[in-house]
């Protein structure tokens, strides 16, 4: 992530194939509607071809607002790094924002956020999206500030640059990370999750020393490999007109050359045999237990019951977890449980915070005997019901946004060759049953998993079954820099 | 949505790509014609028991956005030493009513797939949802029941009492939230409104008594709005909400926003918190600024986007790209009715906050005067406020906001049609009059929290102001 300004995209295959799709939904029957007019469908039209260099284009016209954006979606993250170069993707994404060989330092920002537009870029595991929100009419200069950059971004660059780009990183990370309170949780985690060396073992944001060790050759490897139209989505949504931004779109991308095929990392699923049991002290004033499984990602479909199962846990107040440990024993603050897909794995990730006086061990006990209660039993028809009502309105109201439709479409188009995947997305949402759940609760969540347990300093004791778990002692990105 | 695709039509698309021969890739493409402002339109009633109603149409989408909004906050209605009981009250509203608990409200709006959020804050209270048309009745009911007939029970008072009191522990680790708790504590004093932040002790003090008087006192019809955006009509919403809102009868009126006057500026101190290990410093500097409804506010906004509200403005050009000091600074003022904070700041790597610093005063003495801005900075940042407009107008959402805010500011129903030409005027004459106006290097409260061991000495030996020690909630500890 470039600037301060946080879009979240969600995560996770290649090529498109030139079509037009558009979705139709059955809106649910009036029931006491007063007064609202009614609508039957709902349309998110899109079309997408592809250029002789390999760039996937997706147009999605909508004239509503006198906006335009586009976004460019590169299917590279951190996954791709080599150990020893964690947090590379990343690094480089803010490279990007650079300068390229027609455009000076500082144009970007002035052709979008000095014409009332903004810009940024973020990276996760599988992939680097850039984008710009614009007024309609400065549509062709974003796609010539993209071209650009995908074209001719080695013509401009310096290691001063690269190297001012490496402060400004390391500063995201002290920021988002080890300046946090429990904001190493995350790290923790993942580390043990996944063996060494795996494609996913490492955080995106990287490790400090790593970030120190990148060099201009690395930069300009990773380019040539990985900034090729092949290898590239580019989405236009909102109001533009689709035969102009056809010609913009040749004009400006149609002689980026192709690049050299890519071997993609093999990723291996990942189970855990055992339990593995931790805590780490942090400058927190209260305890936190963190709970996480190993489970599937953006190619697997299991991930829909995992994403009800989730919302069945926690959240609304008669949430199972939340019901009986934040309201009824009051023995939690608050719970938080998420599935989070990448492209090819996930993790099921629970989180609570005690209220004081209460034990995590006790509160692990009590989650324990929730998760196994519902592992026997299964959710009953109201439940997975109430889990996924919320659906329609989420999804229509996705569609008030140019940028969140840029997204949707991108990622289908880099996940599974289809941009129109988010029609699959929603039936497969909609079609999950109480056995779907039960099945992913008893395959997923079992004793291999990762008990993290974050407390003050000095309060080893707090952790839960302290005696079993293991202290993760300090990294060396603890240490704040420059100070000997 | 007006799509140019027919349904059911599958287009197929053969592009040709010709080589672009003779392409100069160093000529910026021009921008085509602005896009006309579409600014929405609505309607405006009065309801028989006084509180206003707003109908703005969109029929893209099955969508509407509901607000009922309240003029008037804790500012206005929190007792002192009960810092707090609004907001408690205002998620009160969701454990109970005369007919539902706490589970059957949260079950009935699961069903409907939407949720209702109630809030008050300083100078506004709000409770609101977006749902689909299809359930916008059904919603309503229910918010109705919630703002009418909540029970305020004991339990959920002590749970959510119990939950608040962690969380305030918690932030007490967090660097951003201790800079947030005692930057308007020293700004303001801590007798001001502005300076009084929900303790430990005021949230242990409130009684359901306390919840039950802010309640009756508060939600009332004559200081609310009603605000409806999105697949209704004016004519249709009405009777609907008139008649959810039957047992809603007259009374309350708009509070007054007095503020007691501010104490004398003090001359600009360092406050250091001292937050042992910390990897950065955040840093929060500022001081008392004008109310939303100054004639200065556009002139303000323009220097603002100079100064500090962008990526490219002169604080983040230099302290991060330049310097790489920090992932990201900025500045801007909080309008409100009141003296709102100019505040500007981020978060600087602890062996930089010395330098960073240096930088901050740098740029502030050179929007006052020593670094005037040039026709290109005034041109990108007018250019950039006024051409941000018509986005804002994109989700049912957003415009509820739009329209909300000129009635809570009091400002005229032109109001966005007036904006460009309001910003469009603004000189560099004006940017220098309102910077030397509403800025200063020598009445700042500079707040930094990092850790004191190291950042201490390097902060003094720059000479630029006294170095005042407090604690995480903002009491002074002594003066160097």
């Amino acid at each position: 992530m470039r600037a301060i300004l946080h879009a979240t995209v969600s995560t996770t295959a290649i090529v498109a194939a030139s079509f037009a799709a558009q979705i139709v939904l059955a809106a649910e029957p009036q029931q006491g509607t007063r007064g609202a007019a009614a609508r039957d469908t709902l349309r998110l039209p899109f079309e997408t071809y592809t250029l002789p260099n390999g760039l996937t284009v997706i147009l999605s016209p909508d004239t509503t607002t006198p906006t335009v954006v586009v976004n460019v979606w590169y299917k590279v993250g951190s996954k791709n790094e080599a150990v020893g170069r964690t947090g590379f993707a990343h690094l480089f994404e803010h490279v990007m924002f650079t300068g390229s060989g027609n455009v000076p330092y500082g144009l970007h920002d002035k052709l979008t956020e000095g014409v009332g537009g903004s810009n940024n870029g973020t990276t996760n595991n599988d992939r680097t999206t850039y984008y710009e929100t614009l007024p309609s009419n400065y549509l062709e200069s974003a796609l010539w500030l993209e071209a650009d950059r995908m074209g001719f971004l080695l013509d401009s660059l310096d290691l001063a640059k690269l190297n001012a780009q490496r402060d400004i990183v390391k500063n995201e990370r002290r920021q988002g990370m080890d300046n946090q309170p429990y904001g190493r949780a995350s790290e923790i985690l993942t580390h043990a999750t996944y063996p060494a060396g795996h494609p996913y073992s490492w955080e995106v944001i990287g490790s400090m020393t790593d970030l120190s060790a990148a060099s201009e050759e690395d930069v300009k490897d990773f380019f040539r490999l990985y900034y090729a139209p092949n290898n590239a989505y580019l989405a236009i949504v909102g109001d533009f007109d689709a035969a102009q931004a056809k010609t913009w779109v040749a004009k400006y991308f149609g002689d980026v050359p192709r690049g050299k095929p890519i071997t993609r990392p093999k990723v291996d699923p990942v189970t855990l045999q055992a339990e593995k049991r931790l805590v780490f002290e942090d400058r927190v004033q209260v305890p936190r237990l963190y709970l996480q499984w190993p489970t599937v990602g953006e190619n697997h479909d299991d991930r829909f019951a995992l994403g009800v199962l989730a919302t069945i846990l926690a959240g609304p107040r008669t949430a199972r977890l939340t019901k009986a440990l934040v309201y009824d024993e009051q023995s939690a603050a608050n719970i938080n449980v998420f599935q989070s897909s990448n492209e090819d794995v996930g993790e099921f990730l629970l989180m609570i915070t005690p209220r004081p006086g209460h034990a995590l061990t006790n509160l692990e006990a009590a989650t324990d005997a929730i998760i196994d209660r519902l592992k026997k039993e299964g959710p009953t028809a109201e439940e997975i019901q109430k889990a996924t009502a919320g659906e329609e309105l989420d999804f229509v109201r996705s569609l008030e946004s140019n940028l969140g439709k840029a997204f949707r479409l991108s990622d289908g188009a880099g996940y599974h060759s289809d941009a129109g995947y988010f029609r699959t997305e929603y039936k497969k949402t909609l079609s999950v049953t109480a056995d779907d759940v039960k099945r992913v609760a008893n395959k997923y969540l079992t004793h291999g998993r990762v008990v993290l347990s974050i407390v003050p300093t000095g309060k080893l004791d707090q952790a839960a079954k302290p005696d079993q778990s293991t202290r993760v002692t300090e990294y060396d990105e603890k240490k704040p820099e420059g100070v000997k | 949505m007006r799509s140019r695709f027919p349904l059911g039509i599958a287009l197929c698309l053969s592009i040709t790509v010709t080589a672009q021969q003779g392409l100069d890739r160093k000529k910026v493409p021009s921008p085509g014609p602005t896009p006309v402002l579409r600014v929405p339109t609505w309607t405006k009633t009065t309801l028989a028991n006084g509180a206003e109603l707003i109908v703005s149409e969109k029929h893209d989408l099955p969508l509407i956005s509901f607000s009922i909004t309240f003029l008037g906050g804790e500012h206005q209605f929190q007792p002192a030493g009960r810092e707090g009981v609004g907001s408690l009250t205002a998620a009160l509203l969701s454990e109970g009513t005369k007919t539902r608990d706490g589970e059957a409200l949260s079950n009935a709006l699961q069903l409907l797939g939407t949720s209702i959020n109630a809030s008050v804050s300083g100078e506004t209270g709000t409770i609101s949802f977006v749902s689909t048309a299809a359930k916008f009745g059904a919603t309503l009911d229910i918010l109705a029941d919630m703002v009418l007939n909540s029970t305020f029970p004991a339990a959920g008072l002590e749970r959510l009492r119990g939950q608040r009191l962690v969380a305030l522990t918690q932030a007490r680790a967090q660097p951003g939230a201790i800079a947030s708790r005692v930057f308007p504590r020293i700004v303001f004093g801590t007798t001001h409104p502005y300076g009084r932040v929900v303790t430990e002790e005021s949230l242990k003090a409130i009684t359901r008594d306390d919840v039950v008087a802010f309640h009756k006192a508060y939600y009332q019809p004559g200081r609310a709005l009603i605000t409806v955006v999105g697949d209704t009509t004016s004519t249709g919403a009405k009777p609907g909400i008139e008649r959810a809102l039957a047992g809603w009868t007259k009374g309350g009126e708009r509070p007054t926003f007095n503020y007691p006057a501010l104490t004398e500026p003090k001359a600009t101190t360092i406050f250091l918190v001292d937050k042992p290990g910390a990897a950065q410093s955040t840093f929060a500097i500022g001081r008392p600024g004008p109310p939303r409804n100054t004639p200065d506010y556009y002139a303000l906004q323009v220097m603002n986007t100079i100064l500090g509200g962008m990526f490219q403005s002169r604080l983040n050009a230099n302290i991060r790209e330049e310097k790489g000091y920090s992932y990201g600074v900025n500045s801007g003022f909080a309008y409100g009715k009141g003296p709102g904070a100019f505040r500007s700041g981020g978060d600087i790597v602890t062996a930089k906050s010395d330098a960073a610093l240096v930088e901050f005063m740098k740029e502030l003495r050179g929007i006052l005067g020593a670094r005037p801005i040039t026709d290109d900075e005034l041109t990108t940042a007018k250019d950039a406020l006024i051409q941000r407009l018509p986005g804002t107008f994109a989700s049912v959402s957003s415009i509820n906001a739009a329209i909300t805010t000129l009635w809570t500011q009091n400002l005229p129903d032109d109001y966005y049609q007036q904006y460009a030409k309001r910003i469009a005027a603004i000189t560099k004459d004006d940017v220098m009059r309102v910077a030397k106006q509403y800025l200063t290097v020598d009445h700042l409260a500079i707040v930094i929290v990092g850790d004191r061991s190291v950042i201490e000495a390097p902060l003094k030996a720059t000479g630029i102001a006294p170095i005042a020690l407090y604690d995480i909630e903002g009491n002074p500890l002594g003066t160097q």
